[in-house]
Order: C-alpha cells, then structure tokens, then sequence
C-alpha cells in the first residue's frame, strides 16, 4: 500500500484514513445527541479523515436533505463548540441517509452499492465503520444481514469493523450468544464493544495517575490501602420516558456490569505489559475474572443492598416514587439503587473491600472514585484530636468538575498539636483552560484509528456478566430472596446501605 | 535604549509597580484580598523581548495564554543599553471565570531591566519561578549576549519564531550551538513551523487518494503565497515539501502585504494539481486536488495563527519535533 508523505508520523495521534461510518439506528436520540454532534467537533479539530462519508440507516422514510435538516437542529443544541454555519455546510455534504428495514436484505445490497459509489467517487476504496446505535433486539440481524452482504469484509485491503452500544446483552446467555453473531461476522480485533465511560478524560487519566507516577504504586496494595469507594450518583430519577427501559434493566445491570466495573478494573489493575489494546485489556479482564464471587442469597444479601426511591424531594423539587414513575410497572421489582461489597482475590487486593454504590434520585450528580489508605501504625502526637476520617483519601473525580483531590492532615497553627484535615485539589477546567472532547468524540476517532485500548472486549463482557448472574439469580430466582429496601427520593440512598460499611467500622465517603 | 523611550501607557497596563524585593509578599496579599480568586498554575512561561513596543502586545498575549494554560508568567523588557542601570516590577493577576462566582488566575510579573547583562536577566528569572514546573522561555530579541549557557541550560521548552529574525542564518547558528552544548536540554518550538501546521495538514489530506498517490513523483513546482514578513514560514513550509517527496521542487514564493502568515499553496505537476488556500476573511482552508479526471475539494478548519493561538497550540503538545529538528540542516541550505 501507498503511503501519503505528507502524513506526519510523529503527530501525537494518527490520523484516520479515508472512512465511512454508517449509523444503525440513525433517527435515534443517541444519533442526534451524540453521534452527529461528535463527529462535527472532530471535524472542527480537524481531525476528521479526508474524504469522509457518514450514512444513516433507519426505517422511516426520508432524504438526505431532510436528515441534515434534523441533525443540523440536534447539533445546535448539542454541539461541545457550537455551531458555525459555514462548517456544518461543508460536514453535511457528507451526510446520507439510506431507509431500510433492519432485517431486509435489499435494504444491505443497496447500502453495498451506496458505499462501493462513495468509493468510487473518492477514487480508491476507504475503510469502513458500521455503529450499531439500534435498540439491542436489532443487533443480530443487522450483524447476519452485514455478513450475508459481504459488507463485513474490507474492500481493496481497507477495513470493515463494528461498533457496539450498550447494552451488550442483558445476562450472561445473551452475551453470549451476541458475541457469537458478532464474532461469526467481524473478527474480535474488529470489535468495538463502547463503553463511554471510558471515553471521559479522567477515567483515562487513572492509568496515567498510577503508573506515571511513582509516588502512589508503591502504596496501591493491600498493605496502605484499607478500602475503595466507586460512587456514580444522579439525581434525577426516570424523565423523559426513560421508565420503559430502566425497568427492564436495573442499576446493577444497566450501570455496573459495564461503567462501573470498567473503573473498578483500572483501579485495580496491574501494570500492563505496554499500551497495546490487548495488554490493557488482559490486565483488566484479569480484576474481573478475580472477583469474589457472590453465589446466594445468603451471600448476596450480606454484601448486595439494592432499593427503589420513594416520594421525596431533590433540591427542593417533590419527586415520585420509583413504583410511581412513567412506564415503571407499579409492581416493579428492579433496583434503581444497588450498594455492593465486593473483594478482588489477588496478591494485591486481598482483604480491601471495594464499595461500590450507584443510584437514582440521590442529592447530586456526581461520579468519584476514593481511594481510602490505611491509618498511620502509631501517630505520636496526642491521639484525643485525631479526627474521625482522620485517613489520607485520594479522590478521583470522574464527573462533574473533574480532577484528582488528597486529603491528608496538618498541623493547625498555635501552640497546640492540633491537627485538621486539609485538601490538595487539582481541577481539569482550573489548570487547563481547554476544554476536554466529549467522551464520543475520542472513542469514535479511535474506532476509526484502529485503537480499541477504550473498548470492552469479549471476554470483559462476559466475565462481568458472569459475576452479575449470581447476583441477579440470587434476587430474582431463589426462593428466599435478599429484601428490597427503600430510600426517599433526595436521600444518599438506604439506611442498610450506610450499614454495609458500617459493620466494617466505615462510612461512605460525603460527595 | 534609553528610558524615556518606554511608554508610559504600556507601563501602565502591566499592574502594579513593585518592589523588586517585595514581589512575593505582593502576590500573596493579592490573593489573600479576594477569596473569590483561585491561584492555578502549570508552568512557568516567561517571555524575554529587548524591544519596547512589544511590551503591550505580549502583555496581552499572557493574558490569552494564561486562560488556556494556568501558568507564572514572567514578561522580561532588557533594554542592555540603557543607562543608568535599573530594575522595575509590576505585578497582576490574569484571571478569568469559573462557575459564574470565582475567577481562576495566573500571575504575571513583568521587568524592565535597565544596563544589566546575562547574569542579572537570570538572576531575576530565577528568583521569580513557580518552584518544581517547567520553564518554557519565549525568546524574542536575537539569540545572542543575554541568550547565555547558565541562563538556557534551565530551560524546558525554547520558543522563537524565525520568522521575526533579521538574519536567521547567524540566529540558526547560534540556536544549533546552544543545542549542541552538553548542558542544554531545552526542546526548541518554532512559531513559523507551528504556523505552517494547517498547510501540512491540509496538504496530507488533498493527497490521500491512491491514484494522486501513485503520481507525486510528477510534482515538478510548488508555489507558495505568504504574507510580508512571513517568508521564513514559507521557506520552512518549501523545506518540509522537499523532504517529504526527496525531491528539490522549482519554488515560487510570492509576498503580499495583507492576510494570513500562509494565504494559498500550489503543487504541480502534468495530470495533478493540489491547492491549499486559506482566503482573508475565511476560518476555514479549501482544499482541492485534481488528478486526471479525479477531484477531490474538502473544507477544513484554519488553525488560528496569532502569536497567542500559536504559543497555546505549542504549550498544548509535549516533547521536541524531531520533524522540526530534522528540517534545520536543509532551511540553512535554502537561506
């Protein structure tokens, strides 16, 4: 193959090469909230690959002119740099739309052609990136319908991969069984399972934090650390018709098998060979696969606290219960509230038990992950000062206000030996005026990049579900199920949970 | 020069007149009278300019940098030939919004250093660092006299712009020199390079094609349109082109007195043509390439190219361009 010498290797990220990205699902929210948007401000960076075609596959019957027309009002409102007119002008000739049923095989013939005429009209074939941003029913057809196309093969030593939203699967059998239609249709390598969490720049920033620098690896075991707390906080509850699907899934599924357990795996991980994909990935596949397992109610009730919010108030507005929202079955037996005690069975982690807490209608917004270390064996100032808390904390804040905070105690001025807690705190937005790209922005440049170092893979998928079962067995399925607790809605989630640490001489941390 | 050549007005602007021995205990009592200010700071950026009329604009210039990359700045006016000797200081915070109520601020110390020599720039430096963050030096005047081995030896990241250069065959010289020495370990940004980024950019993307590809090697002139005073940027954007197609093109510059640094980029050559073109009034840069019948038009976004635009886009990248360094041996040839 040719290679362009005017690309300039040394640039800090490649460069894309020619690519069209097409969009299952394309009329969807995500489409217009996220995709599109993204796409624009990669372009705005000018980072987008030359000559780049963008198709959105849907069912409902419309032109390009009208789908620009409706992408256009989307990036308006959502664009990360605005919008300029000029700009969108020139992105949008790359916009198409092609209508077609998900399972028509036409509906892939004609899309085969529509690409094979992009390439034409490039002059040489290009890469090609399907986005599965459909509801997740529609997968495996798209992916059988793909194949049986030829679309997942390259053309002309170009590429063919796919990129899958969440959710992937909802148990451990229909992960499964996706992952067979995905993996008998794009090579694993080829694979990119999305996991936008990992897009945010300080998730990205937690292997820089620990393996960078050489103040906290030494001190990341089981020997100065005495616990984790993993926090992902919202306050608002089911808006916007989010009831229908919510209910279907709950937090455990819906947030921790995926975002939680991917932040979980890089704080625990060990330091990977180098920063190829696969070595990340082995080191992280590893923290799942060395969860303790949680087989039984028993053992499920006595360190898994789930809850639904009942009618309460958050920042002064009166919410609802959860059994009272929009589309959520007043006899509703899904968590929108789950506190897990979990331990890592590794030479690193043993005995550190790993807190982790997500939930709905909570006082704030907020996402964190604290690192509590040990207490100080023998502090040789007078005790009865010593503060409750008294213990060195590094927080890592995932969103909002991202940054990096160590608490670690002083001395108060005076005569007395006084201590205080104090805060050393780092914020992105305070010391880099820029602001970050949107977590989609990066993960859909480095979908066409080639690097999936940001992307779940199969085994991850499949371990984290694994561990999940029991625990969604153990609730659903057995016959003495662990109880369902409740909290008022504006509340830091149920008393039970507060007693899960509690009974360890803890507390949870106060976002 | 002398001292009464310094404008008053341009003094003015940089803050409040300081003590030289007492701009610590300032700086802590203009954060201690606002709480509503946060202190942040990532770097030490120091600008050193032996010219008077460039005091207004670079204290501007610190003033868009520090909203991108919190930082100490340190704005140096040596005047070596004044007499008599003499130091003043001016102290200020660059702040800028956060969350409606705070301002996140840097602080700038700016100097005007009378007579003097090497010894007392550094020794004003030095004394006036953020402790433990890089120091990255924009040095404007020529790098001579004051640019000296103790001074440079500390330095990060050296900034110049070699287009600003009355004679950039003895400044190159000089700047290799420094390199050289064993001590130097300062990673050199060049503003006339960072300014030709979009052309380079844009150009890999009017050649990406296969077919364009397979006829670079028919690429016989390239013409380059640059803004008076700007040559060097075009010289150094020729340089690259060669070195990237191992070629030695027929090059036309042409100047004009108004525009962008880079305003249009012509390469070529029998059945292929690519055009870079960045208009006056446009963000925007057009890019076509025709081969044969084949052509391919693209907008891209125009890299912004004021001095703070360059210096932000320059504190955002680490580490040295080897691209850069290997392109030197080649300007000194084309000079």
């Amino acid at each position: 193959m040719l290679e362009n010498p005017f690309q300039e290797t040394l640039l800090s990220r490649h460069r894309a090469e020619p690519c069209t990205v097409v969009i299952f699902g394309a009329t969807g929210d995500l489409t217009n909230r996220k995709l599109i948007p993204a796409l624009y401000n990669i372009a705005a960076c000018g980072d987008l690959p030359p000559q780049f075609k963008v198709v959105g596959f849907a069912r409902r019957e419309k032109t390009d002119e009208v789908f620009r027309a409706e992408l256009e009002t989307g990036n308006r409102k959502n664009s990360r740099q605005g919008h300029n007119d000029e700009l969108w002008d020139s992105f949008a000739q790359c916009i198409h739309y092609h209508r077609s049923e998900f399972e028509d095989p036409a509906g892939y013939v004609n899309l085969k052609l529509l690409l094979d005429q992009f390439d034409q009209e490039r002059g040489a074939p290009a890469n090609r990136l399907f986005y599965l941003a459909s509801a997740p029913e529609a997968f495996k057809p798209i992916l059988e319908m793909l194949r049986a196309t030829g679309l997942n093969e390259g053309v002309g030593g170009k590429w063919a991969r796919v990129v899958c939203e969440k959710p992937f699967g909802k148990d451990l059998v229909s992960a499964r069984a996706l992952n067979e239609v995905v993996n008998a249709t794009f090579h694993e390598s080829d694979t990119y399972r999305i996991d936008h969490y990992l897009g945010k720049e300080t998730a990205q920033n937690i292997m820089v934090l620990r393996f960078a620098n050489a103040l906290f690896e030494p001190n990341w075991n089981s020997r100065y650390i005495d616990h984790v707390q993993i926090t992902c906080a919202e306050n608002l509850g089911m808006e916007g018709g989010r009831g229908g699907y919510y209910d279907t899934a709950g937090a455990l599924r819906d947030m921790v098998q995926n975002h939680l357990f991917q932040l979980l795996s890089l704080v625990a991980m060990e330091p990977p060979t180098d920063l190829s994909a696969d070595s990340v990935r082995d080191e992280k596949v590893k923290v799942i696969r060395a969860l303790r397992p949680l087989v039984g109610p028993e053992a499920v009730g006595k360190n898994v606290i789930r809850a639904q919010y009942t009618a309460g108030s958050v920042d002064g507005v009166p919410r609802v219960g959860y059994r009272q929202e929009d589309r959520v079955n007043p006899e509703s037996k899904t968590e929108p509230y789950v506190a897990l005690r979990l331990f890592i069975d590794t030479w690193r982690w043993q005995g550190v038990p790993f807190y982790i807490r997500v939930g709905k209608q909570l006082p704030k917004k907020a996402t964190e992950i604290s690192v509590h270390f040990k207490k100080p064996p023998q502090v040789p100032f007078a005790t009865s000062n010593l503060i409750k808390n008294s213990e060195n904390t590094l927080v890592i804040r995932i969103q909002p206000d991202e940054g990096i905070a160590l608490r670690i105690l002083c001395k108060q001025p005076g005569q007395a030996m006084n201590m205080q807690q104090v805060k050393m705190d780092f914020r992105y937005s305070n010391s880099f005026g820029k602001a970050s790209p949107e977590a989609y922005e990066r993960l859909l440049l480095d979908a066409m990049a080639g690097d999936a170092t940001l992307f779940a893979r199969r085994d991850e998928v499949e371990n984290a579900w694994k561990f999940i079962d029991e625990i969604e067995h153990a609730w659903h399925k057995a016959a003495n199920p662990p109880p369902m607790h409740e909290y008022p809605a504006g509340s830091w989630g149920p008393k039970e949970a507060d007693d899960l640490l509690r009974q360890d001489g803890r507390e949870w941390r106060l976002l | 020069m002398p001292a009464s050549s310094l404008n008053e007005s341009d003094l003015g602007r940089l803050g409040l007149e300081t003590p030289i021995s007492r701009i610590d205990r300032e700086l802590k009592k203009l954060w201690e009278s606002d709480e509503a200010k946060t202190r942040a700071s990532l770097i030490n950026l120091a600008i050193y300019t032996e010219d008077s009329s460039f005091l207004a604009a670079d204290n501007d210039l610190l003033d868009r940098v520090a909203a991108e990359h919190a930082c100490r700045a340190l704005l140096i006016l040596a005047l070596p030939e004044a007499q008599p000797p003499r130091a003043r200081a001016w102290i200020q915070a660059l702040c800028r919004p956060y969350q409606g109520r705070q301002a996140v601020c840097s602080e700038q110390i700016s100097f005007v250093l009378e007579g003097g020599d090497a010894a007392q720039v550094q020794n004003i430096v030095f004394a006036h660092l953020d402790s433990d963050l890089p120091l990255v030096v924009w040095w404007q005047a020529d790098l001579t006299k004051n640019f000296h081995e103790r001074f440079y030896s500390r330095i990060d990241t050296l900034i110049i712009d070699s287009a600003r250069w009355s004679d950039p065959s003895r400044q190159f010289d000089a700047l290799l020199a420094a390199q050289r020495e064993a001590t130097a370990r300062f990673d050199v940004r060049d503003l006339a390079w960072t300014r030709s980024h979009l052309m380079r950019t844009a150009l890999a993307g009017c050649f990406q094609d296969a077919a364009a590809l397979q006829n670079l090697s028919k690429l016989r002139k390239l013409t380059i349109t640059h803004l008076k005073g700007q040559r060097m940027t075009a010289l150094l954007l020729a340089a690259w082109i060669n070195k990237r197609l191992n070629t030695t093109l027929q090059l036309e510059l042409v100047e004009k007195d108004s525009g962008h640094a880079l305003q249009s980029l012509v390469l070529e050559g029998v059945g292929l043509r690519g055009e870079v073109r960045r208009d006056c009034d446009s963000s925007f840069v057009h890019v076509c390439a025709t081969c044969g019948q084949h052509e391919h038009k693209e907008l891209l976004p125009a890299d912004a190219d004021s001095d703070a635009e360059l210096v932000n886009e320059q504190l955002s990248r680490r580490g040295g361009s080897t691209l850069y360094s290997g392109m030197l041996p080649l300007i000194q040839a084309m000079l």
